[in-house]
């Protein structure tokens, strides 16, 4: 069965303001969230004074884990090329970081360790051996814009075929994908359309007017050209904005294409945005612009039992209207594991009744 | 990202040399990230107190209890890191300083964390970009009302 877990990720703005510790989160995590188990950290945001922390930190971290009975899946990383500012990262600078990364992610009981997208598989290579040594499984994040299935002239777009490719040249066990639900994304988020409108309108307009385009968004529908030409006409100022081509682009792969790359996948982040109520249905919760109903289904019927991780990011886009408009973390993050422990057991229920 | 808060509204201070005379202002600023930075990253601020711009030399920042370095020294250190949780003083010249009263604000900050490798890459290690032309999570200038008591 598919396992649920969160990023800390999703605690960022707690982290920001202070209200919340990586110690508090974990709490929440064990607690509030029907089982879930699965611990994913940034790790440049829950380590504190990474690169180097503390000795005793490890000490801490292992405990807590221990405590609440938690298990640590994937530490996500980062490759800053201009670190050193006189010159781009080298190849053997790149590896480096990687097995330095690698030796954290084992000190704090990972299993797997993300890399970000844009990291050379020259560099993965040399590291590879460190990984499989320490048995951590690399992972390359599969995030929008990037499809599943090939897709020239799409940014990324033939990362997921190299990287299956470098799997099967070495044959390793310790590199992988980390699919983002960001790639299912097949309607503008509200909350983003809302803070790209606000760069002309107050808050409550900016809501107003997001509702509309959604609106009009599926009312349109495919004729994406149709769209854009209300859209000039309506909001000129968005449609004209760098956030247009994004927000509006549609999803990045078809849920169908999971079933390409299922044997590859070690871990998924559950991206999200904004958790509403749905109609008719007190105390279900929905994120109306991704197909996780669908994608949940796939996974179950391919046996995937790997860990689902929240990964919110709503809060990015209403952090321009003071205390009170900041979003609860907390609560969004309860609710989008209402909707994934409801659509697992369906899936499970129904791949049960196949049988 | 952090839009409002990217700069603590109480923060605002006038900055004195040894002889007591005012060399400036300075505001407490966070990042505009969701996992910290390495120190040499920090790359450049858009900064207008009531309708004046001021450039990269004007600018120190005091952070990890080190004193105020500049632009340019803060390149020097790419194993520091500046924690997501942490404030840090952003020292700006201005001889005189301010007079008490309220000020208005327009804040961007420019760092140069990356996922991965980018086409701009060479590019940037000769000409780095300026705040708003890329660099960091946000794009728009932040207004803020900042009173010096």
């Amino acid at each position: 069965m598919i396992k649920r877990g969160v990023s800390l990720y999703s605690y960022q703005q707690n982290e920001f303001f202070h209200t919340m510790t990586w110690k508090d989160e974990l709490k929440e995590v064990a607690n509030n969230l029907r089982g879930a188990d699965g611990i994913e950290i940034i790790s440049e945001c829950t380590i504190p004074h990474y690169p180097m922390p503390p000795e005793s930190f490890f000490f801490e971290w292992n405990n807590e884990i221990a405590r609440w009975g938690l298990t640590p899946t994937t530490m996500d990383t980062y490759m800053d090329t201009l670190q050193f500012r006189d010159h781009v990262l080298t190849d053997a600078e790149c590896a480096e970081r990687l097995k330095y990364d690698i030796r954290l992610a084992k000190k704090m009981g990972f299993r797997n360790m993300r890399l970000c997208h844009n990291v050379p598989l020259k560099a993965v290579e040399i590291a590879l051996p460190l990984a499989e040594e320490l048995d951590i499984r690399l992972t390359n994040e599969v995030h929008a814009p990037s499809p599943i299935k090939p897709k020239r002239g799409v940014d990324w777009g033939e990362t997921v075929a190299r990287d299956i490719a470098f799997i099967q040249r070495t044959g390793t066990k310790h590199y992988g994908l980390q699919p983002d639900m960001g790639i299912f994304q097949n309607k503008p988020c509200r909350v983003m359309l809302a803070y790209a409108l606000r760069a002309g309108l107050s808050k409550d307009d900016s809501f107003k007017a997001a509702d509309e385009v959604l609106v009009k968004y599926d009312e349109i529908g495919e004729d994406r050209e149709a769209f854009f030409a209300w859209g000039k006409e309506a909001y000129p100022d968005l449609f004209a904005s760098r956030y247009a081509s994004f927000m509006f682009r549609g999803a990045s792969a078809d849920p169908l294409d999971l079933y390409d790359i299922i044997p590859y996948i070690y871990c998924i982040h559950g991206k999200f945005y904004e958790m509403t109520e749905i109609p008719g249905k007190p105390g279900q919760y929905e994120d109306k612009s991704i197909m996780y109903p669908e994608v949940i289904g796939i996974l179950a019927d391919c046996g995937y039992d790997g860990y689902i991780d929240s990964e919110y990011e709503g809060q990015r886009s209403q952090q321009d209207m003071g205390y009170e408009g900041l979003p609860n973390e907390v609560e969004e993050v309860r609710r989008h594991h209402e909707m994934l422990s409801r659509l697992i057991a369906e899936a499970d229920h129904k791949n049960k009744s196949k049988q | 990202m952090f839009d409002s808060f990217l700069v603590r509204s109480d923060s605002l201070e006038n900055v004195y040399d040894a002889s007591g005379k005012a060399v400036g202002f300075k505001f407490g600023v966070r990042l505009s990230n969701y996992r910290g930075i390495y120190v040499s990253l920090v790359n450049d601020f858009y900064v207008c107190m009531d309708g004046e711009e001021f450039s990269t030399e004007d600018y120190c920042l005091e952070l990890n209890g080190m004193p105020p370095r500049t632009m340019e020294e803060l390149i020097k250190y790419p194993f520091e890191h500046w924690d997501l949780q942490d404030e840090a003083m952003l020292y700006v010249k201005k001889e005189g300083g301010l007079a008490p009263g309220m000020h208005s604000l327009d804040y961007l900050p420019s760092t140069m964390d990356a996922y991965g490798y980018q086409a701009h890459d060479d590019e940037w290690v000769v000409n780095p970009p300026k705040p708003g032309k890329g660099g960091g999570k946000q794009m728009r200038p932040c207004h803020f009302d900042l009173e010096l008591q």
